[in-house]
């Protein structure tokens, strides 16, 4: 005699902590996947570190180059502006970390459909699609924010006690949903627009505004960056926090909240994508 | 005995964007784009109880893709609904899942560049099989399939064959309770198509699985399915027991024969006088016929043409799904008309 009706329940049911420990387990498995992958073809990954390494060399000599030439801007000493800086790199490592698959989205996921097989597994799509892949180079970002920030710290003679710690480990990861955010707003448009040059390119360029302190731009682009695109968020406001700016830095404490509320909006964006998936012909 | 699988005026539009010529065309596009809308699949409704293999079959273009991902919960409908044991695909999607294979011959769903066994260790955990199930369904597969052999290559270096037979396991592994297979065994040689029947028969018969195929092959259908469902331009036209499309149908064949002296159809006519065989215009010596197997046997046509001619070589082909289809279609057409 065979089955006529499916037990559906018939897996363990879980609670809300019991789900997060198995998601977290795959997503651990896939991350362990992917390091098995890069290891597989390990030449690409000498040159890939090699790479990096070089990059973040050239980037290191432009900055000193350039703060070596400016004293101060706008009001903002060299290590100021230098710690800033360097604090924008810890959101940004975060970000490039897992967003990988995001800027690939379009081409990979939406034309050549591999998002059929997303929607075939029992995981959340978004996870799915941005632990199947990471960049590596994110964590050379961070490491080299971290260096930054200490030596700006330093010679600014900045106390990092405890509450700085756990303020640091609040707020960035806080601005690098700002990130997150915007990007997968753009990414979910390829659910409507199938588009392989996409707007993400020229907004990553913005990203480059947001590395200063706002009050050097005009009075227009300190309101987009504020609340259009709000990448005032991913750097100055947080990292002025630690730099006791009155101004900004209460501010600051809004960047969790920013950060949700971009991010959040953008997975409902995400979701409506998903129902309008259209797949491909075959 | 409610059905396992309900499906009610299933109809699916896809917004196609016609795009202009040229560069201005494509300034135009960004500004008003022309839309169009294509119907892929309308109003199909059917039922399908638990432990049934049914075969889906139509020609390209027919829906049945379109149809297959709307099952799975990939596409949501326009309009119309479906349901696999009380849970609606697009909407239940995560517990959905769970319960569902899916096999799509023409693209793999295993991770390109991990060893088949990684794949599959993924797969356990993320349906969570208990480890006594996966060392007992991986038996299985290495018994039936012999999937053993290829565990530590990674996916991409697979032969199509290989690859197919992995991705079948990898389906199956957390034993679902109902199996999609579109076009299984497309692009496989002969050996390696019975070789996934086989296994499909066997698995079916173990774990009462329902099964829904599409193929273009009809020995896919005539090995592993009682009942047919055609489609075409997203509508269907049969849905009932192969055998009842056999008795519609019937079986077409096209001989090809190859003859010493060449002979016009009039004079093949003449040989094969009082069966109801017809003769294309002759080209060269290889000379061609029509006939239905059911009303004709074949031997006594080749008994005839042997008696009469010095025949050099002879062929019959089995016409495919697609003529299969298409003579259903026409008869469909005539009903309606």
């Amino acid at each position: 005699m065979k089955e006529t009706e499916i037990n559906w329940t018939d897996l363990p049911q879980k609670n809300r902590m019991e789900r997060t420990v198995w998601q977290a387990g795959i997503f651990a498995a896939y991350f362990a996947q992917f390091v098995k992958m890069r290891l597989a073809y390990r030449m690409d990954f000498f040159v890939d570190t090699l790479a990096v390494s070089f990059s973040m060399v050239i980037q290191l000599a432009v900055l000193s180059t350039l703060f070596s030439k400016v004293k101060a801007l706008d009001g903002w000493s060299f290590e100021q502006v230098l710690f800033i800086y360097a604090f924008s790199l810890l959101p940004l490592g975060l970000f490039n970390l897992v967003s990988v698959n995001l800027y690939r989205f379009s081409d990979q996921y939406i034309i050549q459909g591999k998002f059929d097989r997303v929607l075939l597994r029992p995981v959340g799509t978004l996870a799915q699609v941005i632990f199947e892949s990471f960049n590596v180079s994110g964590l050379n970002e961070i490491l080299l924010g971290i260096v930054m920030m200490t030596y700006a710290g330093m010679k600014l003679g900045l106390d990092f006690g405890v509450q700085e710690i756990l303020m640091l480990a609040v707020l960035a990861p806080s601005a690098s949903l700002v990130y997150m955010g915007v990007f997968l707003a753009i990414t979910s448009v390829s659910f409507w627009h199938e588009d392989r040059m996409g707007l993400a390119p020229p907004v990553y360029n913005i990203i480059r505004f947001s590395r200063y302190p706002i009050t050097i731009y005009s009075l227009p682009i300190r309101i987009f960056l504020t609340f259009v695109l709000p990448f005032a968020w991913v750097a100055f406001f947080p990292a002025t926090w630690f730099l006791g700016s009155e101004e900004f830095g209460r501010l600051a404490l809004l960047t969790p909240l920013v950060g949700l509320v971009v991010f959040g909006g953008s997975v409902l964006i995400w979701q409506r994508g998903v129902r309008n998936y259209a797949s491909t012909g075959s | 005995m409610e059905p396992l699988i309900k499906v009610r005026n299933l109809t699916k539009d896809y917004r196609l964007i016609k795009k202009r010529e040229g560069v201005t065309g494509g300034l135009v596009d960004l500004i008003r784009p022309r839309k169009e809308l294509l119907r892929a699949v309308e109003k199909v409704s059917f039922d399908i109880p638990a432990g049934e293999m049914v075969g889906y079959i139509g020609a390209n273009g027919a829906g049945k893709s379109t149809t297959i991902k709307m099952l799975t919960g990939i596409l949501t409908p326009t309009a119309g609904t479906v349901t696999v044991g009380g849970l609606v695909p697009w909407k239940q999607r995560l517990q959905y899942t769970r319960h569902i294979g899916v096999v799509f011959g023409q693209r793999t769903q295993l991770w390109w560049d991990l060893a088949v066994v990684e794949s599959f260790r993924l797969l356990k955990k993320i349906y969570e099989v208990d480890d006594a199930t996966y060392d007992r369904q991986m038996k299985l597969f290495d018994d039936l399939l012999e999937v053993g052999q290829y565990l530590h290559q990674p996916v991409r270096k697979l032969s199509l064959g290989q690859r197919m037979r992995c991705d079948l396991a990898a389906a199956l592994l957390h034993r679902p309770r109902v199996l999609f297979l579109d076009e299984p065994t497309i692009g496989l040689d002969v050996l390696a198509k019975e070789n996934v029947r086989i296994f499909l028969r066997e698995i079916c018969e173990r774990e009462g699985v329902t099964v829904i195929l599409t193929t273009h092959d009809l020995g896919d259908i005539e090995q592993l399915c009682k009942r047919v469902i055609i489609i075409d331009k997203g509508r269907v036209h049969f849905d009932g027991e192969l055998d009842n499309l056999r008795r519609r149908v019937g079986r077409r064949v096209r001989m090809t024969v190859e003859l010493r002296d060449s002979a016009t159809s009039g004079e093949l006519a003449a040989i094969t006088a009082g069966l109801p065989v017809t003769w294309d215009e002759v080209q060269g010596l290889r000379h061609h016929a029509e006939f239905n197997r059911v009303e004709v046997p074949g031997a006594e046509v080749i008994k005839r043409l042997v008696n009469e001619c010095h025949v050099l070589d002879l062929h019959m082909a089995e016409q495919g799904i697609d003529e299969v289809v298409r003579e259903i279609y026409r008869q469909s057409g005539r009903e309606a008309s």
